[in-house]
């Protein structure tokens, strides 16, 4: 009762700091472009055209479709979300609204994961709307119903949960709005992208192996968002997932820094 | 019995980040509360009166000594079932109506969906919010605001309550009421333990205080006892005429304020009897004589700068 209380706390402060608002009038944006493209004549033309060479032309057009849905929803819901949630613990640390929280039957740990389930739910729930009526739309236009696109909200949110483990442990220990937003922009839009092209590009730059084998360190203990979207797309595309090293990697990063942030917030003094 | 206790507990602090300097913010403090009574805690500003509230709530960790709450040694966070909590300087989500407030804190003192809705009525009405149950709170001055934190503090009807500064910021009639529902809560059991500046109002309603300075206790007792000045006595009679007056100076170094009273100092009861004595030979009516009082302003602000 009292979780559950914490959690959808967290849904209350997204309404009033009009995160839910802001979060649905993009998806809904993005939703009525797609209504709008799959309806113009060009496109309804593209469709009988690619509808004449078969069941499989549509297959490719759709999933084609999926695969920029994916990339859209990565770049603008994810960085919504990060952007949104970041004042989360800053607020909640607040001095005279910690207090009365930590004076409650409830203990640090459940907090902290109270606050990590309500961020998450609402973006899981964020992404169904989008996703869900993105598919919907694409299924029923093209009569191809394609149920590894669903997959996407979890692929999705599971990005979305580890960095926000990490926005998570920054808030902790900085109470800065601010520097969580810069650390998981740094993180998740310079950094794990870099890493990402390491060997098709990097490696080719720094040809020392001490050089290289810290990258690939930093490589292996980061978590691994851009790895996890080609993962996503290739499950779409229906094509061959080389490893799910960068899921369990990631998840276990989450893990660490979640457990690192419930232990520094059970010893902080407040 | 007793509700809290505490024994040689200690804060220590770093003074800076990294650093291996300590500031010791309490030192050994040892003290109980009993059940039913109304506790003050009295000191000047960083005496540890709100680290110590915060010990006892879990918001801040000790560094060693016990702590006993309804008679166990606190290492979960049940006990807070039964505590209450209005801290100096609270904050609420300023998105939340009066009532939305009492909603939250409700359920998350553990209260179900009905238990909320008929207690935040109750106290609502108490501290005199009713009307502005459905008014976000960024709408609301620093009295409504206290008034709503000391509701929020009731909700879970909590057996101890602990108050730090409720009328900061509440006119003199708003804390006139505060006192009044403290008062009101003394006598359905329930124990408070209050931290106040205003020592005035500590003297009016607390039974007993505590007063410490750089973190350790230098003063306990009941208010009309540690208020009392050793060996002082008011004596109120009957019109002392000129010879009696000069008398009481001479023999029995008297203080006399006006034709009925003067004040009398002796650690010897003996001394006593004998101005008894004196007094009735003399046709003296003796109206009363009772134990010379200071104000616990005085005696703090005496206390306190001895100390320093």
């Amino acid at each position: 009762m009292i979780f559950s209380t914490l959690v959808l706390s967290t849904f209350r402060e997204a309404m009033a700091k009009k995160i839910f608002l802001g979060f649905f009038a993009i998806s809904t944006i993005i939703i009525l472009i797609f209504l709008f493209l799959i309806n113009v004549d060009s496109v309804e033309g593209m469709v009988d055209m690619v509808g004449a060479s078969g069941e499989e032309g549509i297959r490719k057009l759709v999933i084609g479709f999926e695969v920029a849905m994916i990339d859209i929803s990565y770049l603008l819901i994810i960085t919504f979300c990060l952007i949104s949630v970041s004042s989360f613990i800053p607020s909640m640390l607040e001095k005279g609204n910690i207090d009365l929280l930590l004076s409650k039957p409830i203990s640090r740990t459940n907090i902290i994961l109270a606050k990590f389930i309500g961020g998450v739910l609402l973006v899981f729930i964020s992404l169904i709307y989008l996703i869900g009526f993105v598919w919907i739309i694409l299924s029923s236009k093209s009569g191809f119903w394609h149920f590894p696109f669903l997959y996407s909200i979890l692929w999705l949110t599971l990005s979305f949960a580890v960095i926000y483990s990490l926005i998570i442990f920054i808030g902790l220990i900085s109470q800065s709005t601010i520097l969580s937003i810069l650390v998981s922009f740094f993180l998740v839009f310079i950094v794990c992208p870099i890493l990402y092209v390491r060997e098709a590009t990097i490696f080719s730059l720094v040809e020392n192996s001490a050089a290289q084998f810290v990258i690939n360190f930093f490589y292996y203990i980061l978590p691994k968002p851009s790895d996890i979207n080609k993962i996503t797309t290739d499950i779409i595309t229906g094509e061959a997932v080389n490893s799910y090293m960068p899921v369990f990697s990631s998840v276990l990063f989450m893990l660490a820094v979640l457990s690192a942030s419930i232990f520094y917030f059970k010893k902080k003094d407040y | 019995m007793n509700i809290i206790n505490t024994k040689d507990l200690s804060k220590e602090y770093s003074s800076k980040s990294f650093s291996k300097d300590k500031i010791l913010a309490l030192n050994n403090f040892s003290f109980e509360v009993e059940a039913g009574e109304i506790f003050g805690i009295l000191g000047p500003n960083g005496a540890g009166k709100t680290t110590l509230i915060k010990i006892l709530l879990g918001i801040t960790h000790r560094t060693k000594g016990e702590i006993n709450i309804f008679g166990k040694e606190i290492n979960d966070e049940s006990y807070k079932l039964k505590v209450g909590y209005l801290p100096e300087n609270h904050k609420f989500p300023n998105y939340l109506t009066g009532e939305e407030v009492l909603t939250f804190y409700g359920k998350m003192s553990g209260l179900n969906k009905t238990e909320v809705k008929k207690r935040s009525d109750e106290f609502l009405k108490l501290v005199d919010m009713e009307k502005w149950r459905k008014t976000k709170i960024k709408k609301y001055s620093k009295g409504m605001l206290q008034r709503l934190g000391l509701a929020q503090a009731l909700i879970n009807d909590p057996e101890l309550i602990f108050l730090d500064e409720p009328t900061d910021g509440v006119d003199p009639i708003g804390r006139k009421e505060i006192r009044d529902v403290l008062e009101s809560l003394k006598e359905r059991g329930k124990t408070i333990f209050l931290n106040s500046h205003l020592l005035s109002e500590v003297e009016m309603i607390c039974d007993r205080v505590a007063i410490m300075n750089k973190g350790a206790l230098i003063r306990s007792g009941r208010v009309d006892e540690i208020t009392l000045i050793p060996d002082n006595y008011i004596v109120h009679c009957s019109d002392l005429d000129e010879s009696i007056m000069s008398k009481l100076l001479n023999n029995f170094k008297s203080t006399v304020h006006g034709n009925n009273e003067f004040h009398f100092k002796s650690d010897n009861i003996e001394e006593l009897n004998r101005l008894i004595d004196f007094l009735r030979q003399n046709n003296i009516l003796i109206r009363g004589i009772q134990r010379e009082k200071n104000t616990l302003e005085n005696m703090f602000i005496n206390l306190i700068g001895s100390q320093n």
